[in-house]
């Protein structure tokens, strides 16, 4: 049987190729309802599995300084991307939009992680490298 | 690489996946085969080998379709290298493709286009559980860009629906009780996926399936042994070639005991003995593995597998996709040495409970 | 009878037949050649375990007793005469308080026992065998403990982007043997259970020698300015697995340690005496 390119595209209910459990982890770990909107400066970054961490210092309105560690993916998608260790310097300012930790500690996940101009983190990807890349261009 | 190469070197492997297909399966195949196909059996160009891998090729070799397989120094055919299986193709074929097994090539690039629109990650909907669970910015997934190099429309491919047959009763039920235990807080990290214990991942099985990043695997070969080193997570599957029995069925292991052979060009890979620990889309301990792996091209290896395990699945069925050849490397992937989120997993399962029980004390 | 020359003729004599007897001794004394793998390597494809006790000190060390009552012989360490060429691990005086440091707290912080990766040398001599699995371009090795993965490159060594628990490992042949550049190792692994550490400026340089058809002379230079006052290197045998269908059992001890490391959190609390 054959499907017409449109029916094809307008099959808006199919599931996604994902594996059941993808990152329910998160879930259980950050909460919806605890939105956190930072703006601070990097002090460490750890390049670890299964998620690197980003360390910031966040200025609180009194002036004080709050030490935030927020969550991101694993640093071998990045690696392959061309970014290495050196591509995130301390003391760079970034903007950190995502979810407080359920225990309310100054924990996070950088849902959506920014530099103070708007460009997303990272930005400029040069492709995975993956096998099919070149073959799209 | 332009769209009519591309077109052509897809209608190639369609082609050449097809002599080890049914018959049914292979009619169907070429009734989609766009005209291409005719002009792209007469020559193949062995893009990507070295001058001393086509002599090795013309020395020795055995055909497949009509890619003149290379061979490792002993003599077996090559699957070195480094693959990635990473891939938009789902495992079973959506009702809205019922009956459909194969993509055109344009379908193929619109069914791409708008998987990736549709789980791009950088979408937002604020406060939302969902939300959460999308994680972070798209730049740190990546669990694949193209359909798997067949066109297939999913990976399963026997039922011939593309659906994987009914669980018995009694995985059903184990299935949901596994699912049952997610669906309050962790009292031990017991209670959450394997690869959030940072103990196994969906990649290594057997079988291998892909998963949201670093699909990679590397695959070396001696007399002996096919070594697979898959980097989810820094695992080494070890298959000997020696015509071994299985072990004794009282010794059970995560990655179960794998025997391998050659079959012309594909290795074919045994697998028993697995532990009720993992379960494969509800496969239990008496879970048995056939993988088929062969290599089409420099660039492909068609990799099916078949899934027998009676008391877990109603009857056997297959599944085929393509690892495709990467550049890697392949990195370490540490995972418990920096396990922070289960740590942080735990401590908010306190924290709900503790919130919960003061809410009830109000 | 004397000769007009004294007794130099003959202590001459004897003094070049010692000599040509001693060069002819070292000029016949065999150097093991392994047989070559399909490509023309020296063949080191197989299943190997070190049998010394240097996992639990690389120096010499008598006999302890264990160090949880309930476990009496079963926990008691064995002794050794240690591995350590010349016998002492030469700390810099600073740096070697920290070892003494990591000694009085060995049955915590040893990283052994929460199942890290143990890093290289350590996973050389841990009680496990390995595997080593040859190709041109790379040779694997895969460690039974904690299913610890090495990838030594060949050829065409990519860059390390960041440190690893098992490293970044680039190799070559020296005739027989295979020498390991070892750098990018985390900082966090020890070298045994006595507390032996480094820094993250490790450098560790391994020379595999086949010795016999099922044996192996391992070497590993330990280079680290910020802890020792100088290169320091140890030696021990490698013994080939012989048993038919030897193979590596699994010990993915994550599993193992979960009480460990999490009990404290969960919803009924455990924690290690």
């Amino acid at each position: 049987m054959r499907m017409r390119l449109a029916a094809l595209i307008a099959g808006a209910g199919l599931t996604i190729a994902l594996p059941l459990c993808a990152h329910h982890a998160f879930q259980a770990e950050f909460d919806a309802k605890k939105p956190i909107h930072l703006q601070g400066v990097v002090t460490r970054m750890e390049w670890i599995n299964p998620h690197a961490w980003m360390h910031i210092d966040v200025k609180n309105p009194d002036g004080s300084t709050a030490s935030w560690m927020i969550e991101a993916g694993t640093p071998n998608t990045l690696f392959r991307r061309g970014f290495t260790k050196e591509s995130l310097k301390v003391g760079t300012e970034v903007v950190v939009d995502g979810y407080q930790a359920k225990d309310g500690s100054n924990t996070g996940n950088g849902r959506d992680v920014t530099l103070p101009d708007g460009r997303k983190l990272f930005f400029g990807s040069t492709g995975t490298g993956a096998p099919d890349e070149a073959e799209r261009k | 690489m332009s769209d009519r190469l591309l077109s052509r070197k897809r209608a190639q492997r369609n082609a050449v996946a097809a002599l080890f297909l049914s018959h049914r399966e292979a009619a169907a195949s070429c009734a989609l085969v766009s005209g291409f196909a005719l002009a792209a059996l007469i020559a193949l160009p062995v893009a990507g080998q070295s001058p001393a891998v086509a002599a090795k090729a013309a020395g020795g070799a055995a055909k497949t379709g009509n890619w003149v397989a290379s061979k490792t120094p002993d003599g077996q055919p090559d699957l070195q290298g480094i693959w990635n299986n990473g891939t938009v193709t789902p495992m079973e074929r959506p009702a809205e493709l019922a009956g459909k097994e194969f993509f055109t090539e344009k379908e193929a690039l619109a069914w791409e286009k708008q998987v990736l629109a549709r789980t791009n990650r950088d979408q937002r909907a604020p406060g939302t559980v969902q939300d959460v669970a999308r994680a972070y910015n798209d730049i740190w997934w990546d669990s694949g860009t193209r359909v798997v190099r067949t066109l297939r429309t999913s990976m399963v491919i026997d039922p011939p629906d593309g659906r994987i047959p009914p669980l018995t009763l009694q995985a059903q039920e184990a299935q949901r009780a596994r699912a049952e235990l997610r669906q309050h807080p962790a009292e031990t990290p017991r209670d959450r996926m394997l690869a959030e214990r940072c103990l196994q991942f969906p990649t290594s099985g057997p079988p291998m399936t892909p998963y949201v990043y670093n699909n990679n695997f590397r695959i070396v070969q001696t007399k002996d042994y096919v070594a697979i080193n898959i980097e989810l997570l820094h695992d080494v599957r070890m298959i000997p070639l020696d015509g071994r029995a299985h072990l004794p069925s009282n010794i059970r292991l995560w990655f179960g005991d794998s025997i391998g052979h050659w079959e012309a060009n594909t290795l074919v890979v045994d697998t028993t003995n697995f532990t009720n620990k993992t379960s494969f889309r509800g496969s239990d301990q008496n879970l048995h593995v056939i993988e088929r792996f062969t290599r089409i091209d420099p660039e492909t290896i068609v990799y099916r597998f078949t899934i027998d395990d009676p008391t877990a699945f109603t009857k056997p069925w297959t599944a085929e996709l393509t690892m495709v050849k990467s550049p890697g490397p392949i990195y370490e992937y540490d995972c418990h040495e920096g396990n922070y989120g289960m740590m942080n997993l735990l401590k908010g399962a306190r924290a709900e409970e503790k919130a919960a029980a003061e809410g009830n004390q109000k | 009878m004397r000769s007009p020359l004294g007794g130099w003729p003959i202590s001459f004599a004897a003094a070049a037949v010692c000599a040509i007897f001693v060069l002819s001794a070292r000029a016949q004394s065999p150097v093991y050649k392994a047989p070559r793998t399909a490509d023309g390597k020296p063949n080191l494809n197989g299943i190997w375990q070190a049998v010394n006790t240097a996992n639990w000190d690389l120096q010499g060390h008598t006999a302890q007793a264990s160090h949880i009552l309930s476990l009496g012989a079963q926990g008691a360490e064995p002794g050794g005469v240690g591995v350590v060429e010349g016998g002492e691990i030469p700390y810099l005086r600073e740096a070697f308080a920290q070892k003494q440091k990591n000694y009085a707290n060995r049955f915590q912080d040893d990283p052994e026992i929460k199942c890290y990766q143990p890093g290289v040398p350590r996973a050389t001599y841990l009680p496990f065998p390995f595997q080593i699995v040859q190709s041109k371009g790379v040779i694997l090795i895969s460690y039974e403990f904690a299913n610890a993965t090495r990838t030594i490159y060949m050829e065409n060594a990519p860059d390390s982007p960041t440190d690893y628990w098992m490293g970044h490992s680039v190799g070559h042949w020296e005739g027989d043997t295979l020498v390991v550049s070892v750098t990018n190792l985390d900082d966090r692994t020890w070298f045994d259970r006595a507390g032996d550490y480094h820094s993250d400026a490790l450098h560790v340089t391994e020379r595999y020698t086949p010795i016999s058809p099922d044996a192996m002379n391992y070497e590993a230079t330990i280079e680290d300015p910020k802890v020792f006052s100088r290169p320091w290197k140890i030696s021990l045998p490698l013994y080939k697995h012989l048993e038919k269908n030897a193979r590596l059992m699994e010990f993915r001890c994550v599993e193992f340690v979960e009480d460990l490391i999490y009990g404290p959190y969960y919803k009924h609390p455990v924690v290690a005496n």
